[in-house]
């Protein structure tokens, strides 16, 4: 017996992610989902944005590990509620573990919600969190040749953070490879140079995270 | 590896869909699946055959088809299938690439082909 069907096989996902969109919005919050190869610095730009934001904008973190709670303890220091999902050896954050965190939330009272993916370029990329925005981050150490490689990621981001930029004068960079990159995939996302170290380029980027909330709250 | 999480959807909804059709053994499933999904056809195999241990879908022949992609451009909006070969987007009408993806990230799981266990149907 042959049953033809046309069945989404992530229909579950996606309808969780819908589901969590919806409830998002309700929030006058923006969340967003942070994906990057690991080490391309997605915790210590958090370290560095949540008091950039200030108190008026109250934040909060998911972070998706693997097993460890590495990343939720640093972000623990900055007194921001953090919430730890670990996805065994799931290579990738779902949207029933958002549902889950923010089902315990009080979204209410949050500006900023920030949910870093598991390290990795292209499992996160296939799977919708219901999240508002995409930041994609490349790191000057993971090499100029990235963007192509992972092109997915790169094309539905909706802001390339460009990380460590502090070590181009050290490293064989080619940035306009980058750039050049991404004006064949990505013309829409701003490209933001930034060190989280040293400070550079953060005042762009919690520009840019300010006016996105404001689109979002005011299309509600 | 999203090869598997795929793999134990499509199971599971195959598995669902001869339950509904009272067969007890699925032989072969198809899924078509969007060329942006970067899925390996080696790892979906393996990771389905995986997967379906255990399950009435022990031991089926999985077929992959792969979907084009096919984008629409948000400021001209000229439909095109955009290079992959070249990794490109941008759009051959006014050269921007703010693409909106029509096609090439589903999953579809299209046709499951199962079969009753003799001993279920004289029962």
């Amino acid at each position: 017996m042959k049953i033809q069907m046309a069945d989404n096989v992530l229909k579950a996902n996606d309808a969780i992610a819908a589901t969590n969109r919806k409830l998002l919005q309700q929030a006058d919050l923006l969340a967003l989902n942070l994906m990057s190869a690991p080490g391309s610095g997605k915790t210590s730009l958090l370290e560095k944005t949540i008091p950039l934001l200030g108190p008026q904008y109250p934040s909060a973190v998911l972070v998706g590990d693997l097993q460890t709670t590495r990343d939720a303890e640093r972000l623990d220091r900055l007194a921001v509620e953090t919430i730890q999902i670990n996805t065994g050896t799931g290579c990738h954050l779902s949207a029933i573990q958002v549902a889950q965190a923010i089902g315990e939330m009080d979204l209410g009272r949050l500006a900023f919600l920030f949910i870093e993916n598991v390290g990795n370029m292209v499992c996160p990329a296939a799977f919708d969190l219901g999240e508002h925005r995409k930041v994609v981050l490349l790191s000057v150490p993971e090499g100029d040749d990235k963007v192509a490689k992972y092109y997915t990621l790169f094309q539905q981001a909706d802001v390339v953070l460009m990380t460590k930029v502090d070590l181009l004068s050290v490293l064989d960079f080619n940035l306009s490879r980058v750039r050049d990159d991404l004006a064949k995939l990505n013309t829409r996302a701003p490209f933001i140079m930034l060190s989280a170290r040293t400070g550079e380029g953060m005042g762009e980027w919690i520009d840019w995270l300010h006016q996105q909330r404001s689109a979002v709250i005011s299309r509600r | 590896m999203h090869e598997a999480s795929i793999a134990m959807a499509a199971i599971e909804q195959a598995v669902e869909a001869a339950r509904q059709h009272g067969a007890t053994r699925i032989t072969r499933v198809a899924l078509r699946i969007g060329a942006l999904r970067q899925v390996v056809p080696e790892a979906m195999k393996l990771a389905f055959e995986a997967c379906a241990i255990g399950t009435p879908a022990e031991g089926v022949v999985l077929d992959l088809q792969e979907e084009p992609v096919v984008a629409r451009c948000r400021p001209c909006g000229r439909q095109f299938e955009p290079d992959l070969q070249a990794i490109s987007f941008a759009c051959p009408q006014c050269g921007q690439a703010d693409a909106e993806l029509l096609a090439g990230n589903e999953i579809v799981l299209t046709s499951v082909e199962c079969e009753q266990d003799e001993e279920t149907a004289h029962s």
